[in-house]
């Protein structure tokens, strides 16, 4: 075998209870790819069962994956792993943040860090290359995510990137982020940093990421095919969102909204995106303008450009120009990650002063409230933190539990007429840990032990609770059926899953959707049409076990799953067929380790299952089924028409019975126990997992 | 005056195409106004926020108002050159731009950068009329190449000593910490050719021929 390359081959081991630093083989984990699949090995081999997140036992592992660093389209991301404190459970999640740091990680020589114990000070760790060193924090205790980053750089230099919480993670908010490059951040873990008082990490590197000898030209022509013929705009959409002279299809959901006359208006001088047609890799850039898709058109005229991540050609990200913003102390300028404009327009509850939910003023309180969220470093929960507030407020919940004073102390003039003032409050107050009202930052789950929320919050189908994780449901039965919901079931978080998402959202007609999906899971039923659905197949549980197993492979490869995997392209020529063997591609020519689709699926399935045994370890239980697995009640009600029938065109709504089919088909395709759901000695054993099927074992956690 | 901008600009062209093409002397640098930007099809009559170099493929122009910070060009140049992911020797710079521009200021969040007004520019080899690096240079190791029109390290020669880097008022050579060997841009193009946007282009002779003939200009 020739020499092994995208890793670097080492991993950090900090101790911030003992302050030692020490450096480990990342190859002991070659099987588990990187980021989340060695997190959850990590987490599963070393931290014991019945910790809490903030617990000192608790570790956090932030990894990226052999992708990362070398180029590949897309793979600009960072992965962490750790307990998370808004899981029933504090079960295991991993949190994913793009923009500069994995890549800088890897450029300093190194696959991942694993922070352990707790500092009883505030402490920051400095990695450049190879000299790694725990530093004071004192001074940046307090601090927000930017004046912590800019601090940094001024130690470190400006081309470090400094990963970072604000006053949220310091102050153990369970809905708190980690935070790089002003407002790429990984949701849920902010409070684990906080916990180890560890305020920031700041990576600068100077060295190579190799990818596989004399492969540099195989390297090049891979990346100009998938550019030219395969991948799409944002969520792998693959036709444009308007009529177009070259596009034999059209869809106004895409996120592919390039066309003529359309600019980055306030660039100076504007940028028109213009058509981008299929096959032409110098205006991938411009396909997505995402502030109009985010914001409506108002959004145009302050458009200055789009960004991303380190590596992606898609940017998905908006960079504005809103002068506004200095009124309330902030610069002119605001950027948000794709969450970050929707959560504080869900905080307005009463929408805004001029009555327009895509009008001047939504424009600069999303972009306000998206400022503030990532600065005090606080996460939307995918949007759940605005929808529990709003839940709260309209029901008189927070009338009922907050006191007297502090309720009145609250400006819900503002609020009420739709000001964006409104969110400097809010979001201070669950940062700063201001009294009751801060509770919403605990997450669903441990709000409810504290207010009582009652069963209308868990059931109403707008307030999106994925009971009994307490997690937002994302992308889930109105996304592709029961393939939808299996997705949604098997994390301890939001899914943040997109491989089924972006694939039925491509915006192809349901007839070449539905060709795909035979090609790739087996029979064209793996996919219904949109609200008319049937009854579960064999081929809907290929299609949400492969959904899952690609978004774990994403998250240790590293690659973005709002993007990835291609199973479909813009390419009229290639019959719209996308090209699913790429990340095996890819891997063979970063790692040297020829490797095909088969086998990288096969180490993706090893990840999944790994993430499940380490679920049943956490829970202390095997019965996953009637445990974890529960499907949330609105997924078997259409509220908007309570007289319709389960697989009856127009209706989104399942059914009890065949969910429960669904999870038993799921179950078999992964060849754990079909009663419960847990992974057998023999599943695990063909994964390699004997180890861990052991270790379940003697915990009493395998089934018999 | 347009004209007169026009005429000055193509008389400094043929003699900095002769010097691309034949040796490496005789040369005046070229500035390149907002007339012949708009002249050459570029929509950024902005000189300031685009700069634009005269090389022996064509004219190479960066303009940061479409510059979206995904560093792939860095990517694209040392897998191509050096068969590996190193942006710190590529031979186009971004990354050193992208935080806060070319420093960090107290008013840092209205300046350059991704804290700032969201402005990176990308940093190209200039291919000077009298290199800092070549004279620099203790082992001769960079010369003009007539073929690539370019000003080139002999890697055999080159001992690793970052002269060049250091004499450069750009600091665009980087020695590379694996090989010990000055890295410089030999005009290959693979940023230009793989940049998402276009924010890096270069416009190739026979259409920058094309642009002024079309105009009424001669072109030589």
């Amino acid at each position: 075998m020739s020499k092994i390359t995208g890793w670097t081959g080492k991993m950090l081991r900090v101790n911030l209870t003992t302050g030692s630093i020490a450096v480990e083989d990342t190859m002991k984990y070659k099987d588990f790819i990187g980021g989340a699949g060695i997190g959850y090995k990590v987490i599963f081999d070393e931290v014991p069962q019945g910790t809490k997140a903030f617990d000192e036992a608790n570790k956090i592992v932030i990894g990226v994956g052999p992708f990362t660093g070398t180029g590949v389209p897309c793979s600009g991301r960072t992965n962490i792993t750790s307990l998370a404190p808004t899981n029933p459970y504090n079960a295991i999640t991993d949190s994913h943040m793009g923009g500069n740091f994995g890549a800088f990680l890897k450029f300093a020589g190194w696959d991942a860090i694993i922070v352990e114990g707790a500092s009883k000070t505030p402490v920051w760790l400095r990695i450049e290359d190879d000299k790694v060193s725990i530093e004071d924090a004192s001074n940046l205790w307090g601090k927000g995510v930017i004046d912590t980053t800019h601090e940094l750089n001024n130690v470190m230099g400006k081309e470090a990137c400094i990963a970072s919480i604000g006053q949220a993670g310091e102050n153990l908010v369970h809905l708190s982020s980690i935070v790089n490059s002003v407002n790429h951040s990984a949701g849920g873990h902010g409070g684990v940093f906080g916990s180890k008082k560890l305020k920031a990490i700041g990576v600068r590197g100077t060295q190579a990421v190799h990818i596989a000898e004399g492969k540099g030209q195989e390297w090049l022509k891979l990346n100009e095919y998938m550019l030219k013929d395969i991948i799409g705009a944002n969520n792998q959409h693959v036709v444009p969102s308007t009529p177009q002279p070259w596009a034999e299809y059209h869809d106004k959901g895409s996120r592919w909204t390039a066309q003529t006359a359309l600019f980055w208006g306030a660039a100076e001088p504007k940028v028109e995106t213009g058509e981008c047609p299929a096959g032409d890799k110098n205006k991938v850039g411009l396909r997505t303008q995402k502030a109009i898709f985010d914001l409506g058109p108002v959004a145009e005229a302050r458009t200055i450009k789009m960004g991303g991540c380190h590596s992606c050609p898609i940017r998905c990200q908006s960079n504005l120009k809103v002068p506004e913003l200095e009124k309330y102390g902030l610069s002119g300028y605001a950027t948000s990650t794709c969450i970050g404009f929707i959560n504080p327009g869900t905080v307005m509850v009463n929408g805004f002063s001029d009555g327009e939910k895509q009008g001047e003023v939504a424009l600069i309180a999303k972009s306000l409230g998206s400022r503030l969220a990532d600065d005090y470093g606080i996460w939307s929960n995918y949007g759940q933190l605005g929808r529990d507030f709003k839940y709260s407020y309209q029901s008189g919940k927070l009338k009922e539990v907050l006191p007297k004073e502090e309720y009145d102390s609250i400006p819900w003039d503002l609020v009420e007429s739709g000001d964006p003032g409104f969110l400097v409050e809010f979001y201070r107050r669950i940062a700063l840990k201001e009294g009751e009202f801060s509770k919403l930052g605990l997450g669903p789950y441990w709000l409810d032990k504290e207010w009582n929320l009652g069963k209308e919050y868990w059931t109403g189908y707008g307030n999106n609770v994925w009971s009994k994780m307490a997690f937002p449901k994302h992308h889930s039965n109105e996304a592709g059926a029961q393939v939808g919901v299996l997705v949604n079931v098997m994390f301890n978080r939001d899914a943040n899953s997109h491989t089924h998402m972006n694939m039925i959202g491509a915006g192809l007609p349901i007839e070449i959707l539905k060709e795909v999906a035979g090609e790739v899971w087996g029979s064209p039923d793996a996919l219904d049409a949109p609200n008319d659905y049937t009854p579960m197949n064999e081929y809907k549980a290929k299609f949400a076990k492969w959904s899952l197993d690609r978004n774990f492979l994403h998250d240790s490869i590293t690659l973005c799953n709002w993007v990835w995997p291609m199973t479909v392209s813009p390419s009229k020529s290639r019959n719209y067929r996308g090209d699913t063997a790429l990340e095996a591609k890819f891997f063979s020519l970063a790692t040297g380790i020829e490797t095909s689709e088969k086998e990288l699926d096969l180490a993706a399935e090893r990840i999944a299952t790994m993430h499940r045994a380490a679920t049943i370890k956490e829970m202390e239980t095997i019965d996953m089924r009637n445990e974890h697995d529960i499907i949330p009640e609105w997924v078997f009600i259409d509220s908007k028409n309570p007289d319709a029938k389960p697989f009856t065109p127009g209706t989104v709504m399942l059914d009890r019975e065949d969910m429960q089919l669904a999870l038993t088909m799921l179950y078999k395709e992964y060849g754990w126990d079909e009663k419960t759901g847990a992974p057998t000695r023999a599943t695990l054993e063909r994964l390699n997992l004997k180890d861990v099927a052991d270790e379940l074992e003697k915990l009493n956690l395998l089934p018999k | 005056m347009f004209e007169r901008e026009i005429e000055d600009f193509l008389e400094k062209l043929r003699t900095r195409r002769e010097f691309l093409k034949v040796s490496g002397k005789g040369i005046v640098g070229i500035t390149v106004t907002a007339s012949v930007l708009n002249l050459l099809g570029c929509s950024n009559p902005d000189v300031g926020s685009a700069s634009a170099f005269v090389t022996a493929k064509g004219i190479l122009i960066a303009e940061r108002n479409k510059c979206t910070g995904c560093q792939r060009c860095e990517m694209v140049c040392t897998v191509a050159n050096d068969g590996k992911v190193h942006p710190l020797i590529s031979r186009i710079k971004i990354s050193r731009n992208f935080n806060y521009g070319d420093e960090i200021t107290d008013n840092y969040r209205n300046e350059d950068g991704y804290f700032g007004n969201f402005l990176m520019t990308p940093e190209t080899c200039k291919q000077c009329k009298e290199p800092k690096c070549a004279e620099s240079c203790p082992a001769d190791a960079i010369s003009l190449n007539e073929k690539l029109g370019a000003w080139t390290v002999d890697k055999d020669k080159c001992v690793g000593c970052g002269a060049c880097a250091a004499a450069c008022p750009w600091h665009m050579p980087t020695i590379d910490p694996e090989s010990k060997k000055s890295t410089k841009c030999i005009l290959c193009g693979a940023c230009a050719e793989n940049c998402i946007t276009g924010a890096l282009k270069i416009i190739p002779w026979e259409e920058v021929a094309a642009m002024f003939t079309r105009k009424g200009y001669r072109f030589s």
